[in-house]
């Protein structure tokens, strides 16, 4: 079978090959939600893939509602990858909505943007603003909106299925691929469903298995994964 | 009439808004607009009147802020009592609040903006976010509430700004929102892929027939809402004082000059400045007159929304070249001015006779001017800002 969709790595060892996608795990242009309970490795999935593209020469995107830029350095670190040079020369580009009700002060930057968790409007304008800079250096890039579950306990619901709404279109009229985080259970079961219609891929992390509930050209399936001091391995 | 303070719209709305007007601001989202209604409430303040912000997207402290990075001094304004809060962010983020109203349970909003009404008549209070409220109260009950904020504002001549946030919703509730209101101001952008450029636009004003041109705008700071033309181009045939042109309209400019051998210097590539005027801001690109650069003059007259065409009146022998200059810049489909240049020196050619001369119809204004003295410089710019603005 000739593969038609192409696929970027994901940056996960053993993901790509579970997919059986031939070299990557994401179609290309497309949004996944990864979701499951707390703590079990939404935002290393997300840093992961984040880094895997960096390292390729594809700017990031990141939406941070739980950390600031430090801490995520920090995270980021801690699984021994540097994400300053990437800062540095600015193909690493944050938008830090909690920073602002945390009362840090923090320096600015041409590709750090500081928005609110409250105003998912500014968080939209940010959002344009480091686009117009990524797609002017590079025809493809990745975005992370983690979490959603934050800007769901600050805003209405409905309103953050709205602004992901939003956020989606946006990223593949640019050319983008993204994933977003949730957390399994914080909203209604009417709003996790309308979360799950509107993404094109869905990945389920407990803690034991990571399922791919559903992704683009490819079935449902299942591995077990850890996570190691290298970030999560898919075994 | 009250002023709005934003560039541009009031023309636009026939003088300004009626004073107990009630206006939306409703943006895609991506656009920054939240300046409009700073913007709105910093000018009425200024002049005396009272005001308030309701605020559900950010806490006080933050928008004072805000507004302090565009050049606004909100404090002084609630050092005086003069402006106050109505704080619907802080009591849900578990945050003290010291501003004059809050809110801890939507329920309580109807009547908290009712008091605020009255605590400001024949002044402004701005609402923002009214998406948010229709996130939390629902559609229907939030028309409702709407439409009583909007008659207690008649009854104490306030105006109310309402800046709205177009998420996916269903068509018939923003109909109804656009029906509850005198005036709407639709913000849309300029896509490529990504947001461009962003321009607004009357879409309904109760007291005037608003024309439909949209006006594209920057928000800067300091500054605010300023109205932006993308790109303007000065072209003229050789020597005709293009780069002095661009100096002088400009706030800063570049010149990519090289030094002839004779030594005097003449543009090879291009003229860059940046011009702000009035509100206005425009990036200004002036053009190599010699015939081998023609190839520029496309490619910037296809980017460019207006043209200044400069000539030396004392050089009839080269209009031919300025008005071939004209149509490979394809300017003929783009706003522009004749600028009759050098008219302190001995035989220069008035405007009508230059007219005459180049066949040129009466739509295009010709401004005298003498460039290296400043002279018809702010003339030219005036009548190109008319011509793109209908002024």
């Amino acid at each position: 079978m000739i593969e038609l969709i192409v696929r970027i790595s994901s940056g996960i060892p053993g993901l790509d090959k579970l997919v059986g996608g031939g070299g990557g795990s994401f179609a290309e242009n497309t949004v996944t939600l990864v979701y499951g309970p707390p703590k079990v490795g939404k935002s290393v999935f997300s840093y992961q893939f984040a880094f895997e593209g960096l390292r390729n020469n594809e700017p990031c995107l990141y939406i941070s509602t739980d950390y600031g830029l430090k801490d995520i350095e920090r995270n980021i670190a801690n699984f021994g990858w540097n994400l300053d040079e990437y800062i540095e020369n600015e193909s690493f580009y944050f938008i830090d909505a909690i920073s602002t009700i945390a009362g840090v002060e923090v320096e600015s930057k041409p590709n750090y943007f500081l928005s609110s968790v409250h105003n998912p409007t500014d968080i939209m304008v940010k959002l344009g603003m480091a686009m117009r800079q990524i797609i002017s250096k590079s025809p493809r890039f990745r975005s992370v909106l983690d979490s959603l579950t934050t800007l769901m306990a600050f805003n209405d619901e409905v309103l953050i299925v709205r602004v992901l709404t939003v956020y989606i279109m946006r990223i593949k009229e640019s050319g983008g691929t993204a994933i977003v985080t949730y957390t399994e259970g914080s909203a209604s079961s009417k709003v996790e469903n309308m979360l799950k219609a509107i993404v094109d891929n869905i990945i389920h992390l407990d803690g034991e298995n990571l399922t791919i509930e559903a992704m683009i050209g490819g079935g449902k399936v299942k591995g077990q994964y850890d996570i190691t001091p290298k970030g999560i391995v898919v075994d | 009439m009250k002023k709005t303070y934003i560039p541009k719209l009031d023309d636009i709305l026939g003088g300004g808004i009626i004073d107990n007007a009630s206006v939306m601001f409703s943006a895609v989202p991506g656009v920054d607009y939240e300046a409009f209604g700073y913007q709105m409430l910093n000018g009425r303040l200024g002049e005396g009147d009272k005001g308030f912000i309701f605020t559900n997207v950010a806490e006080p402290e933050t928008i004072i802020y805000e507004f302090r990075s565009y050049g606004w001094d909100l404090e002084k304004f609630l050092k005086d009592t003069q402006a106050f809060f109505v704080d619907g962010t802080s009591p849900f983020m578990g945050l003290p609040s010291d501003a004059k109203y809050s809110i801890e349970d939507y329920s309580q909003v109807e009547d908290v903006i009712l008091e605020a009404i009255e605590d400001v008549p024949d002044g402004i209070g701005i609402i923002n976010n009214l998406s948010t409220l229709i996130d939390y109260l629902g559609e229907d009950e939030t028309i409702n509430i709407i439409k009583k904020w909007n008659s207690h504002g008649k009854k104490y001549n306030a105006s109310l700004i309402y800046l709205f946030t177009k998420w996916d919703y269903n068509h018939d509730l923003i109909q109804n929102l656009k029906k509850s209101m005198d005036c709407v101001v639709e913000i849309k952008t300029i896509e490529e892929r990504v947001i461009i450029g962003q321009g607004f636009m009357v879409a309904h004003s109760s007291w005037s027939e608003p024309s439909d041109t949209m006006v594209l705008f920057f928000v800067v700071q300091p500054g605010g809402v300023k109205v932006y033309i993308p790109k303007i181009l000065v072209t003229g045939p050789y020597n005709a004082g293009k780069s002095t042109f661009v100096k002088k309209i400009s706030k800063k400019s570049v010149s990519v000059d090289r030094k002839a051998l004779s030594a005097f210097p003449t543009t090879i590539a291009l003229d860059i400045g940046h011009l702000e005027y009035k509100g206005f801001i425009a990036d200004v690109f002036g053009t190599p007159g010699q015939e081998r650069f023609d190839l520029l003059l496309d490619v910037l007259g296809r980017e460019s929304v207006g043209a200044f065409i400069i000539v030396d009146s004392t050089a009839p022998q080269t209009f031919a070249r300025a008005k071939e200059m004209i149509r490979k810049a394809k300017a003929e489909a783009i706003p522009k001015v004749l600028i009759a240049n050098k008219q302190d020196l001995p035989g220069a050619l008035s405007p009508e006779e230059i007219r005459e001369k180049m066949k040129l119809g009466e739509d295009i204004p010709i401004i005298p001017a003498i460039v290296t003295e400043g002279k018809g410089v702010t003339d030219a710019l005036e009548a190109l800002l008319g011509l793109l603005y209908g002024d």
